[in-house]
């Protein structure tokens, strides 16, 4: 049994105490939107945020989120309106789409620290997320544009 | 804005008509089957004018204004769901905010790809190709039908109308109806009205194609609400986790599931012929009991002697052995007889290792199986409804008309999700018919590569001969590969007559004028699961052949791009490419410390050329990419800056497998698991990439796989003008590069 707090919401989880997070909310609570991608902490698709922190969620065993706050993509903006969701609509970012919910997630972890930060920053920070259709220059973008527009 | 994408139609909903085929009518029934009825029946099943009228099996107009366009193929990321529905929206004078999309769920050859056998298949870069004329056409149908109901009703001669978006207009009378108002009237007659080309609007006339209609999948795909096939949950299912035997072809043979059953939500163990499968009420308690299985498998597969190394080098030999003729992919004049006649001849052999799709959404299938086991509901990510609807009824040993089929977004495709026989289906097939509950099967990052169907291994021998005066008479491609179609699909290879198309495409280097040429298949033991890959296999032909023409540039002491463009005299899309790539590269520039790289690629009828820029540390042989660049011609663009990301983000795919990307195999096993040994190119490894694409006005073709075609050629094109070092062996890895430099 785990609590916690998801998008704003306390509750209450009846899984293993070892259970990696990301499954907790895919499967358990059916936030879908974060993703499975490698299990292993290499592409960054199940990013999550754990009390503000940008966090593999695969990486996490639902244990570790007692107490916490965990917010999913779903949880970023009430209705897709984040400066950063904005931006990745008008930069038109994604293509297969699979890996965008980690990438902005990994971004606003970003902007929430650093609100204008330079193109190297944006580089260092979001080199932990793979994207296999190439969308990265588009990212950049959409990181710059959001930044502009916050 | 009404938009809704990627509705997927439910199988219970009443989905009316289709097309009159030679007196007989398609009408697709409640159930999706299709079924052929007189086209009385189906004007009786279609009329229904109070809703809707569907003037073609591509749209549906709402009497409250919605137009309802089929999408025939996957979005898997190319943009297809927005262009297609354009193409139609565009002819038809459709107001694009009342558009849905509604993507077809059926295999049903009306709505197939003519490049792939009428299947629903989206593959190839050909789905803007095929259904360009169709769409047009059917956009136009539709529009004229309601010009002439409008006119019938106001007793106005219909060459008088005219229309604007989603509007019939009188202008002599100044009377206007809204689409839906005429369908409200309209009955749908039995001869619709035709069509020809000359009534379609003109290149550069139209009202969204070339104007970046903003892709209708973004918004879903930026807050999380985009469904992908590992999204999906079913009331009462259950999840299986499958052990596969360490090499294909083995089954287990003791299984202790001791451990595995002590495990809180494991529900059973099931054997299957390729595995186990872990049947538990979470995932997690399906992949935990999975991970404390103990089994033996047999030792009898003959795959467990494959070696890439090994054998690489037996395809090689092969390759090299003249004396083995192959399979024709291309043949013009005799090619044997110029190269044995010429005065110079000049030989390579190039090597490609195998290469995984790495998409981001692993495999998966949810399923459930009725309890007579003969059919199926089938929730998937796949590159095509057809083959995942025929391969499950091929497995259930049932008909195509039991399988219910829902298509979702799918996590990048690649090729991967193209196979007759998905493993990842039947895993879930096989173990909700066993246990008579739906069950949803999710691969580990680890499982879809050990279990990946790879771009197959290859040796290419090439061969050219000039005559006396430097001219070059021919040109002789020897592809030593897999059948890879007939693994991926024994019917379309029986149906190519020994064309392996997958193995093949991008030999044909037809852009060139070169009097006697060869490409020919040599066919070898594949050595893994094989499968198309990103750009068929242009990833490694072009890699080749464009490499090998660099080589002969440099024996005749010529300029690559100078040396290109005279072979391409009389192909003026050929040369446009080369010369704005040459452009933005600033080619002719002399560089210190990089060297630049050229390739020409062409793709069916899509044309582009690209030029890298590297530098080479050669004390390590480490290949640092510092630009790309790269010009296409995919003809007339439907979505210009769609086209741009496309483009940017294959060259991306394709350098980064041209440096490091390789599967090794070993005693029959794959050597790689996960992006930590297969690591794929991240925002901190990209170059510079510059992309120019032009529209022309040549027919519309394919944009998402071209530039890659060209990346693997310009990178070792690059090295050899920055070292001198020419690497005949993909992926350039740096110790490859460092035994080229050596010597």
């Amino acid at each position: 049994m785990a609590n916690f707090t998801i998008n704003g919401q306390p509750i209450e989880v009846d899984a293993d105490p070892k259970t990696p997070l990301l499954w907790v909310i895919r499967e358990h609570l059916k936030f879908t939107g974060t993703k499975f991608g490698c299990g292993v902490g290499q592409c960054g698709a199940c990013t999550v945020h754990i009390d503000g922190s940008a966090t593999y969620s695969c990486l996490t065993p639902v244990s570790a989120v007692e107490g916490r706050e965990v917010t999913t993509i779903e949880g970023l903006s009430p209705d897709g309106s984040h400066p950063l969701q904005e931006a990745w609509v008008a930069e038109e970012v994604p293509q297969c789409g699979y890996c965008q919910s980690g990438q902005i997630m990994r971004a606003a972890d970003l902007l929430a620290a650093n609100p204008d930060p330079s193109r190297e920053e944006i580089i260092a920070h979001m080199s932990t997320n793979i994207c296999r259709c190439g969308t990265y220059s588009r990212i950049i973008r959409a990181i710059q544009r959001a930044a502009r527009e916050a | 804005m009404k938009h809704r994408t990627l509705t997927t139609l439910p199988p219970t909903s009443r989905r009316e008509f289709l097309q009159g085929v030679g007196g007989v009518t398609l009408v697709i029934g409640s159930s999706g089957l299709i079924t052929a009825c007189s086209p009385e029946q189906a004007a009786q099943m279609t009329r229904d004018p109070a809703s809707a009228i569907t003037p073609n099996i591509w749209v549906t107009i709402g009497s409250d204004d919605t137009i309802t366009i089929q999408f025939p193929a996957t979005e898997m990321g190319q943009g297809s769901s927005t262009s297609l529905p354009a193409i139609l929206a565009d002819e038809l004078d459709a107001d694009w905010d009342n558009v849905v999309v509604e993507t077809v769920a059926v295999h049903d050859t009306a709505y197939g790809n003519q490049f792939f056998q009428d299947m629903l298949y989206t593959a190839g870069s050909f789905t803007v190709h095929a259904y360009f004329d169709k769409l047009r056409l059917a956009g136009a149908q539709a529009r004229k039908l309601l010009i002439r109901s409008a006119a019938d009703h106001w007793g106005v001669p219909a060459e008088e109308i005219e229309t604007e978006p989603s509007v019939v207009i009188h202008s002599p009378s100044g009377r206007r109806l809204g689409y839906g108002q005429v369908a409200a009237f309209t009955a749908v007659p039995e001869a619709l009205p035709d069509v020809d080309e000359s009534e379609l609007k003109p290149f550069g006339s139209h009202r969204y194609l070339g104007k970046d209609v903003p892709r209708l999948d973004m918004q879903a795909k930026s807050d999380g609400s985009a469904v992908f096939g590992i999204d999906v949950q079913v009331p009462g299912m259950l999840y299986a986790s499958v052990l596969r035997a360490p090499v294909e072809g083995e089954e287990p043979q003791e299984i202790d599931d001791g451990e595995t059953r002590q495990i809180d939500g494991v529900t059973d163990v099931i054997r299957l012929p390729w595995g186990v499968a872990v049947v538990a009420e979470t995932f997690e308690a399906s992949k935990w009991g999975k991970e404390a299985l103990r089994v033996t498998w047999s030792e009898t597969s003959s795959f467990r002697t494959a070696e890439l190394e090994a054998d690489l080098e037996a395809y090689a030999a092969q390759a090299e052995d003249l004396s083995q003729t192959g399979t024709a992919w291309r043949e013009t004049g005799d090619t044997a007889a110029a190269i044995e006649g010429a005065a110079g001849i000049v030989e390579a052999t190039y090597r490609t290792d195998p290469a995984y799709h790495a998409q981001m959404e692993p495999m998966n299938a949810t399923v459930n199986v009725t309890e007579d086991g003969k059919a199926a509901e089938i929730w998937v990510s796949t590159q095509t409804q057809s083959l995942s609807i025929l391969g499950a009824a091929e497995f259930l040993e049932t008909t195509p008309d039991k399988i219910t089929l829902h298509p979702t977004f799918i996590g990048g495709g690649f090729g991967r999700r193209t196979l007759r026989r998905q493993k990842y289906v039947e895993d879930a097939l096989y173990v909700s018919r066993e246990i008579g509950r739906p069950v949803k099967v999710i691969w580990t990052r680890e499982d879809d590569v050990k279990d990946g169907t790879f771009r197959n291994a290859a040796a290419q021998k090439l061969r050219a001969g000039f005559d006396s005066a430097g001219k070059l008479v021919g040109w002789h491609h020897r592809v030593a590969a897999p059948k890879v179609l007939e693994f991926m699909n024994p019917p379309r290879w029986e149906a190519a007559q020994g064309r392996d198309v997958i193995a093949m495409l991008g030999s044909e280097s037809s852009r060139y004028d070169i009097p006697n040429f060869l490409a020919e298949h040599i066919l070898t033991e594949r050595c893994s699961r094989v499968c198309a890959w990103r750009g068929v296999s242009t990833s490694y032909t072009k890699f080749a052949a464009e490499s090998f023409m660099d080589e002969c540039a440099a024996t005749r002491d010529e300029d690559p791009l100078e040396f290109r463009m005279q072979l391409c005299h009389n192909n003026p899309r050929a040369r446009g490419v080369m010369e704005a790539v040459a452009e933005m590269a600033d080619w002719s520039r002399s560089r210190e410390g990089t060297g630049l790289g050229l390739a020409l690629a062409g793709y069916h009828l899509t044309f582009a050329a690209g030029i890298a820029e590297v530098a080479v540390d050669e004390a390590n042989g480490e290949i640092d990419v510092l630009n790309f660049w790269l010009a296409a011609d995919a003809g007339y663009l439907i979505a210009p800056r769609n086209a741009e990301a496309q483009l940017e983000g294959n060259v991306i795919f394709g350098i980064s497998n041209a440096l490091r990307e390789r599967i090794d195999i070993s005693g029959g096993e794959v050597r790689q698991s996960n992006y930590y040994d297969y690591p794929v190119m991240r925002m901190n490894e990209i170059p510079n990439v510059e992309v120019r694409a032009r529209s022309t006005d040549n027919y519309p073709t394919g944009i998402g796989e071209i530039g890659l075609a060209t990346t693997g050629a310009a990178l070792a094109n690059a090295v050899f003008a920055a070292t001198g070092a020419r690497v005949r062996h993909l992926p350039l890895t740096p110790n490859r590069v460092l035994a080229a430099i050596r010597g």
